[in-house]
């Protein structure tokens, strides 16, 4: 049962999912309860991921006493890495954490240049802006091969070496939904708090918070950077998942416009939403590309591009019937569990199924 | 006459970012929306050159009257079917343009599809192709050297008489100065909207097939080429057709043209970080003339510099920095 190939999807489904709710919940932070729309979210994830392949490769490389040269013998070296690693699993979980720890620390400095423009700058100006920051890191990627090798790509060390084969995936899902779990704690309790009632307060009227003596400017800034670090750590946490980085998977398909598919159709500015949306987006992907060989033969062309297709006129009809997705951005209680002020805001018939799952 | 590649180059892909920025600058000017999705459009028309080529066996340059449909009917039905319904429903800015991307990302899946189609049915090369060898030569030079400068020239002459000489023109820069007035003087505003991003996406059709000539056609070029068509309209200032054809040759020579300097000067490690000029020309246009090029009050600039030398001259500048449409 445990290397069945039901169990090997549905672990899969799990790490994507875990990975994407990190990325969302941090995109929710930044658009749905700040109002900054980041159009460039791939380069803070794409910047985690390539620490996760520049940084801990090199540094066990050299404590480990291997030789050559991290891009061009890299095929070579990271299975005398992982071979390494799995003798030393303590100096691997130490490398893995400062690698996450400096992935955070790169976003956080991204998102320190991005709120540069973000605080001068409003609507679409700085979409603009933040879209072709965006652009940039995968071609940079891609053409300065030091980075992250280029076109061929890197591999990125296991600090999980020491497992046998078929426990490696389960214990790094496992890892991941962890830390999921940890950032959708996280981010409930930001909203919750001070902090995030005075981001809400900014993004529905500036002006006002700052007529009330709000610095908006530095609250916009901490919030695009606390988002950027977050999205670091698991763009870096998907690195190590999949072994590799390759720096055309850093698309503005896959970590800027999934994501915010991920958040309209859940409900922007609902973390409970962001869940929902997530599942339903990674469900639908991971079952088209499961059934795709059976479809293969019936169409000119690859499947893949009617997965594009669909998911690009689901996001147009949630965007024209349902724009506020399937959680509405509800009043949030300032204490969590104290139900007096829920209630008053709920209308009584409004109750649908998923309300009842999630409450 | 041989010249070097670099300067064709340099100018097929200024004119490539002065057509699209162009295009990108009329739809933008009519809905405030920017359109993610624009730099696509100039996708299909490279598209449609390969099949001109393959499919038809006919000259490229035929490519160029069905690109502009084919590319203004997908600008179109932008506009008709997703933005004038969202803004109707008051959806904010960024809703809008996420919708573009959505849009976007349809039209990538159907020019991937077309790429498949055609590279299964008819057993051509349709990803990372070049039909450079197709292109007429005129006195030792490609067509396209020539013809790409050309197609500028008269697109702007003839946008401006339109804009400036017709009933039409009137209408659209009455529009885009004030929606509800010129409803109001019976000005059928959704139309000459539309008819706006027509003509704006089918320039851009224009440009990809023009530019299939010489660069290589591939369905990701969208992608690739949306951080130069923006900063070019934002140098441009983005309510100026004449701003946009400035920008567009402004940061398309800096492209080709810097980086080889930069790169002969400091070393070819430099062509790696091209994408980066695009980005200061976005940042140093937003810090020192927000407005861009159409925002610069040329007149005053001059005699301020004028001043400066101790000759001071005349009238006061005109402004020139109103949106001109």
């Amino acid at each position: 049962m445990a290397t069945g190939s039901e169990f090997v999807f549905f672990v899969d489904l799990l790490a994507i999912f875990s990975v994407y709710v990190i990325v969302n919940l941090s995109l929710n932070l930044e658009f749905g309860y700040a109002g900054v729309p980041n159009f460039g979210k791939v380069l803070a994830v794409g910047a985690g991921a390539f620490v996760a392949a520049a940084v801990p490769g090199r540094i066990i490389a050299s404590a480990a006493g291997i030789d050559g040269d991290y891009i061009a013998d890299n095929l070579a070296m990271v299975p005398q890495i992982n071979a390494w690693l799995a003798d030393n699993t303590g100096i691997g979980f130490a490398v893995f954490f400062a690698t996450l720890g400096m992935a955070a620390a790169a976003g956080a400095g991204l998102g320190l240049v991005t709120s540069y423009p973000a605080i001068r700058l409003r609507g679409d100006y700085l979409a603009i802006t933040l879209l072709a920051f965006g652009e940039s890191i995968r071609i940079i990627g891609n053409n300065f091969t030091p980075l992250v090798g280029g076109t061929l790509g890197v591999g990125v060390p296991d600090p999980l070496s020491f497992l046998p084969d078929e426990m490696r995936f389960p214990f790094a899902t496992l890892g991941l939904v962890l830390t999921a779990i940890a950032v959708f704690a996280y981010s409930e309790r930001l909203v919750r708090s001070p902090l995030g009632r005075l981001l809400r307060s900014v993004r529905d009227n500036e002006t006002a918070a700052a007529a009330l003596g709000k610095d908006t400017a530095r609250i916009r800034m901490r919030a695009i950077m606390v988002s950027a670090a977050l999205a670091a750590i698991g763009g870096a946490l998907y690195a190590f998942y999949t072994g590799g980085t390759i720096a055309v998977a850093y698309d503005r398909a896959s970590w800027t416009f999934w994501p915010f598919l991920m958040i309209l159709i859940g409900g922007l500015a609902n973390n409970k939403g962001i869940l929902v949306g997530t599942f339903i987006f990674v469900a639908i992907r991971k079952v088209i590309i499961f059934f795709k060989d059976s479809f293969e033969g019936l169409v000119p062309f690859d499947i893949v591009w009617l997965d594009f297709l669909l998911l690009g006129a689901i996001m147009l009809a949630v965007l024209l019937y349902r724009p506020q997705g399937i959680f509405p951005e509800r009043p949030t209680p300032t204490v969590r569990g104290a139900g007096g002020m829920k209630s008053t805001h709920r209308r009584p018939g409004a109750r649908g199924i998923l309300d009842l799952l999630f409450r | 006459m041989q010249i070097d590649p670099i300067f064709s180059d340099a100018v097929i892909f200024a004119s490539l970012l002065a057509l699209l920025s162009l295009g990108l600058t009329l739809t933008y000017l009519t809905t405030r929306v920017p359109n993610f999705a624009h730099a696509s459009f100039a996708t299909i028309g490279v598209y449609v050159s390969l099949a001109a080529i393959h499919v038809w066996e006919t000259t490229p340059y035929l490519a160029i009257p069905v690109s502009f449909l084919l590319s203004g009917a997908a600008a179109l039905s932008l506009y008709t079917f997703i933005l004038k319904p969202l803004i109707r429903k008051k959806a904010t800015q960024a809703i809008l343009m996420i919708s573009t991307l959505a849009f976007d990302l349809i039209i990538i899946a159907i020019i991937n599809i077309a790429a498949d189609y055609l590279a299964r049915s008819y057993h051509i090369v349709s990803r990372e192709f070049s039909l450079r060898s197709y292109d007429a030569q005129v006195s030792g030079m490609p067509l396209i050297v020539i013809a790409a400068p050309v197609a500028i020239a008269a697109l702007l002459l003839v946008l401006h008489l339109v804009l400036k000489r017709t009933k039409f023109g009137i209408a659209m820069r009455a529009s885009t100065e004030n929606e509800d007035l010129a409803g109001t003087v019976g000005i059928n505003v959704r139309l000459v909207y539309g008819v706006a991003w027509m003509l704006g996406g089918g320039v851009a059709g224009v440009a990809g097939a023009l530019m299939s000539l010489w660069f290589q056609g591939d369905p990701n070029l969208g992608p690739l080429l949306i951080p130069s068509v923006f900063a070019a309209s934002i140098v441009g200032g983005f309510v100026s057709i004449y701003g946009a054809i400035a920008g567009g040759i402004l940061v398309g020579l800096s492209e080709v043209l810097g980086t080889r300097f930069l790169a002969g000067e400091l070393g070819s490690w430099l062509i790696a970080y091209r994408p980066l000029i695009p980005l200061a020309f976005i940042g140093v246009t937003l810090m020192i003339a927000p407005r861009g090029l159409a925002g610069v009050d040329w007149g005053r600039l001059l005699s301020v510099l004028r001043r400066g030398r101790g000759r001071r001259r005349g009238k006061p500048a005109q402004d020139v920095g109103r949106p001109e449409a």
